[in-house]
């Protein structure tokens, strides 16, 4: 029989040797043997391992464990710590340089963040958000689907009865600009029509009130704290009266209630009113071809995040539509007109950022310049990182003599790892440290900048977001020296062998061409949207927007408009008056509109604009044919068209034939040019322009140029006489037109900024490998320069290098540039065309730029007095 | 100030070391302890107390000389000091003391109740 040799476990003994100390080692190790063999001997071999290792394991003792080869560890981290800060002070420029590029990318990319994070958030206070959904319908037309929010408010009832998946059905409406009076004291104000489940689907907060009653009564009325502060002035307004004033009509009302509408919802407003009063004493025109309600679902607690449910509610809703309208005889259908109306759902708190229809699906809309922005921020964290990364390696080059001194001492690879990673993480928790300095004392102007009302939210997402990623940034520039460097052998580096080209330039150069590829990749495009910007502001719309204002007609002037717009006319100053509907960036949209030769395939739907007379002249629409709107005539049964309805309808010799409007038979006195009434975004759309007193409900007035406060000032005085009471508040036009472009402003404001600091960014750091790179060879400038090579020579042999690197990252950035930004010009049914000299300037200006960082830099080493940089060695 | 009060476990250590003289090496002393006190305890626990006596100054130690057994290892030995055996009398004298003020009487009614 083959006896085993017993021999205690080879990893247990190799793991004691360990940790034990080493003058208790011998005896250790010793005990156990004897203890292991003695127990092999009396039990079993197996049962003396176990106790070997159960006896290496109890030896894991304070008093038996090795101490640190460090007696301190502390030591050698403050030892790290003072050589981190005499080095920054040593390359003071440098350290400057590295803190203020990465600080101010970094605040750059916190800015976005918060932007981009209140953007997500608005509408996001909802408790029911997951399962609200609003109703929007899609019109096929002859010239596209055409998605309008507005759909019929015999809904409102129809899906309540019929829909059992749908928990609580909201109908609402705004009411548009309308006066409020208490005791004879107007103010103008905003706010809805709701129905009474409203607060049923959306969370705004009540502070009093009760909502199961307060929407119910058509005298109810609940208010903000601020419209309440206007109006009672402090006092406790529950109970208490108020009249409601809309063109004409007068209601009094009882404030029911106090609620508060938060910053972060896109749906704001200062009351809310009984949509049953809306409903049955102001709609003029009810059924199921009048699409005139908002309509919001709430789904059924079960159907939270149902795709499938959303369908079939859906369709039940459309079924529901069919059936119901198909009792309801319209006029001016024709046959083959069911399909040609279909509603979808979307998720409410979506509305905000998918606000974009094409063919009657969601296309897009804000998210698309909120993803912009996560790009720009990403380019932005990549310039400023790569700054960082360059520097910070560029630096550890001329510091491998620093490592073959500690070396030969006998540091270990591991304790200079710490020491070039322990440099960087400090650095960049220190510009992380002025970056939030810095976002905090500039949030105020980037909100002004914005007009958004932005604040530091400090939770531990955010926190552990920044955290981490300036981490990273700080590992991954710190790991080429802290790896690379502290591997080298002694004798090499104290040679001084690794001269100035060693490993690491040419990752250094890839890095700087990326870093420019990005920044002239943002200056293209930030040219590009200005340039389409200021195409946009200055187009022109086929209207005179200039000194045109309009103001609220409202309360008397409902009655004796006559006379007044009479007596605004006499007006020195005023050029001409009239009554209007039109108001840039709204409309109406009607179907309802007959002519001969009409079918289900070429039928449209119109803007439509009840106008007075002279209104055409006044806003500088051309006629083409026939004449515009007179008081000579009565316009009553008159019509004119625009060009694209005249095309749209394919009418030949329109002047003098008869249309049938849903008001009934008019006559085609003209054809007018065509304008576009909202943005530059949207196509021009077929257009009816009509005389209707009652539903033109501004007054609108030319200004002569010059002296546009003072007739401002005499006209209200005229206002006032005619109109007492109300408040006069004119709006220019072109101001309403301007605003139409407020996203795109912003966006290029930011943008802009955004653009301009990557640029400085990478300049930054092109600033600083240049000066690293002349300090390195400075010995070599020297020698050239004895040698007798002039000033330009020594700049041409410092610059070339990079203005390659420039060169090649505008060869790359430019196409991508190009397509990036003809992308976005699809946006807008009207643009410019990508002029080629953009990128041809953004190239050649980043390449400038960088050549005039590189250029001085270089030539004030090239200046340099040679027996300086040679008197020593 | 060092603590010099001897606890229950070392001092049984302590009262094996002197048991053991030329013997008393961690791994005998954690046998011995088997064997007398009926339980079994790991070296490393033995050795942490003997280190801790020794911190006392109760314990001195030295290396033996290398044998054929223990793959040529030496051995710690450890001996008791004077301070040693003090400290194990006044514990004795100690324990005695409270013995004598301990009635008999007391004794016999708690045997009567068993």
């Amino acid at each position: 029989m083959k006896k085993k040799i017993a021999i205690p476990p080879h990893f247990a003994t190799r793991l004691l040797t360990w940790f034990i100390r080493d003058d208790l080692a011998e005896g250790v190790l010793g005990d156990l043997e004897e203890k292991f063999l003695q127990v092999a001997e009396e039990r079993s071999l197996f049962l003396a391992r176990i106790s070997y290792w159960y006896e290496v394991v109890n030896y894991m003792r304070p008093f038996a464990i090795r101490k640190s080869k460090h007696l301190n560890p502390t030591i050698m981290v403050r030892h790290n710590l003072l050589l981190t800060i005499r080095n920054f002070k040593k390359h003071r420029s440098q350290f400057i340089i590295n803190l203020a590029g990465l600080s101010s990318g970094i605040a750059c990319v916190l800015f976005i963040f918060l932007w981009v994070t209140h953007e997500f958030q608005v509408e996001g206070f909802h408790e029911k958000e997951d399962r609200l959904y609003q109703l929007l319908g899609n019109h096929s037309q002859a010239n596209g689907i055409a998605t309008h929010y507005g759909v019929p408010a015999d809904f409102l009832e129809a899906i309540q009865s019929e829909v059992p998946e749908v928990a609580h059905t909201i109908a609402w409406a705004p009411t548009g600009e309308v006066s409020v009076s208490v005791d004879g004291n107007y103010h103008k104000t905003e706010g809805l029509f709701a129905s009474k489940d409203f607060f049923d689907g959306f969370s705004y907060r009540l502070l009093k009130g009760d909502p199961a009653t307060m929407l119910s009564t058509k005298s109810g009325i609940v208010i903000t704290q601020s419209l309440s502060d206007r109006l009672f002035k402090g006092a406790d307004p529950i109970g208490k009266a108020m009249e409601w004033h809309f063109s004409g009509i007068s209601q009094s009302l009882v404030v029911t209630g106090i609620v508060e509408v938060p910053k972060n919802t896109d749906n704001k407003f200062d009351y809310l009113m009984s949509w049953d009063y809306y409903f049955d004493d102001l709609m003029q025109y009810r059924g199921w071809s009048e699409h005139n309600a908002l309509i919001t679902v709430v789904l059924d607690a079960e159907f939270s995040k149902n795709i499938e449910a959303v369908k079939m509610v859906t369709s039940k809703i459309n079924e529901v539509f069919k059936v119901r309208s198909s009792v309801f005889q319209d006029d001016f259908a024709k046959e083959g007109d069911e399909n040609k109306l279909e509603f979808m759902l979307q998720k409410y708190a979506d509305l905000y950022l998918y606000d974009n229809y094409e063919n009657g699906k969601v296309a897009g809309g804000r998210i698309q310049y909120v993803h912009l922005f996560i790009l720009i921020g990403i380019f932005i964290l990549f310039i400023a990182s790569i700054n960082f990364i360059n520097l910070s390696t560029a630096k550890a080059i001329g510091r491998t003599r620093e490592i073959g001194v500690k070396k030969s001492f006998g540091a270990s690879r591991g304790s200079l790892v710490g020491q070039y990673l322990m440099e960087s993480v400090l650095l960049s928790l220190l510009s992380l440290a002025v970056a939030i300095m810095m976002v905090w004392s500039l949030l105020p102007y980037f909100n002004t900048m914005i007009q958004k009302d932005l604040t530091i939210g400090l939770n531990m997402e955010t926190i552990l977001m920044a955290l981490s990623i300036i981490l990273l940034v700080g590992i991954v520039a710190g790991s080429y020296p802290a790896f690379y460097l502290s591997r080298l052998k002694v004798l090499t580096v104290l040679k001084g062998k690794l001269g100035g080209k060693a490993g690491g330039a040419w990752g250094r150069k890839t890095l700087v061409v990326f870093q420019f590829t990005l920044s002239i990749i943002l200056i293209a495009s930030v040219m590009v949207v200005f340039y389409q910007m200021d195409y946009v502001m200055h187009k022109n719309l086929g209207y005179d927007r200039d000194n045109l204002i309009y103001f609220k007609r409202e309360g008397k002037l409902m009655e004796n408009h006559q006379a007044f717009i009479e007596e605004v006319k006499k007006l020195p100053g005023i050029s001409g008056a009239t009554l209007t509907q039109f108001r840039a960036g709204f409309y109406n949209w009607t179907e309802g509109v007959d002519w001969p030769g009409k079918t289900a395939e070429n039928s449209v739907q119109f803007q439509q604009f009840f106008s007075g007379i002279g209104q055409i002249e006044m806003m500088g629409l051309e006629i083409l044919e026939g004449r515009g709107f007179s008081s000579d005539f009565n316009e009553e049964q008159s019509v004119i068209f625009n060009e694209t309805a005249i095309a749209a309808m394919g009418l030949k010799d329109p002047v003098g034939k008869t249309i049938r409007h849903y008001s009934g038979e008019k006559k085609i006195i003209g054809v007018v040019k065509d304008f576009n009434p909202l943005s530059l975004r949207d196509k021009i759309r077929p257009m009816v322009y009509l005389i209707n007193p009652d539903r033109a409900n501004y007054v609108l007035a030319k200004l002569n140029k010059g002296m546009e406060l003072a007739t401002i000032r005499k006209l209200e005085a005229l206002h006032d006489t005619f109109n007492p009471g109300y408040i006069f508040e004119p709006k220019f036009v072109d101001q309403d037109y301007q605003q139409l472009y407020e996203s795109e402003k912003q966006i290029s404001r930011l943008s802009s900024l955004f653009a301009a600091l990557a640029i400085f960014i990478s300049c930054l750091g092109l600033y600083g490998l240049i000066s690293f790179t002349t300090e390195r060879r400075i010995k070599e400038i020297g020698i050239r320069k004895v040698l007798g090579s002039s000033a330009f020579g020594i700049v041409y042999l410092l610059s070339v290098d990079f203005s390659k690197m420039v060169l090649v990252a505008a060869v790359i950035a430019l196409p991508i540039s190009y397509l990036a930004t003809s992308s976005w010009l699809e946006n807008f049914a009207y643009h410019v065309d990508l002029p080629w000299w953009i990128f041809l300037v953004a190239g050649l200006g980043a390449f400038l730029i960088a050549w005039l960082t590189v250029g001085s830099q270089a030539y004030k080493s090239a200046r340099i007095n040679p027996a300086k940089c040679l008197k020593e060695d | 100030m060092k603590e010099t009060r001897l606890g229950e476990f070392e001092e049984v250590i302590l009262l094996l070391v002197g048991i053991l003289g030329e013997e008393a090496y961690a791994f005998r002393i954690a046998e011995e302890f088997k064997v007398q006190a009926g339980r079994s305890s790991s070296i490393g626990s033995v050795h942490s107390t003997l280190e801790r006596l020794g911190d006392k100054g109760f314990l001195t130690s030295e290396m033996g000389k290398p044998g054929a057994t223990r793959g040529g290892r030496r051995k710690r030995i450890y001996t008791i000091t004077a301070a040693g055996r003090q400290a194990l009398q006044t514990s004795r004298d100690f324990r005695m003391s409270l013995w004598n003020q301990l009635p008999d009487l007391a004794i016999d009614k708690l045997s009567l109740g068993l």
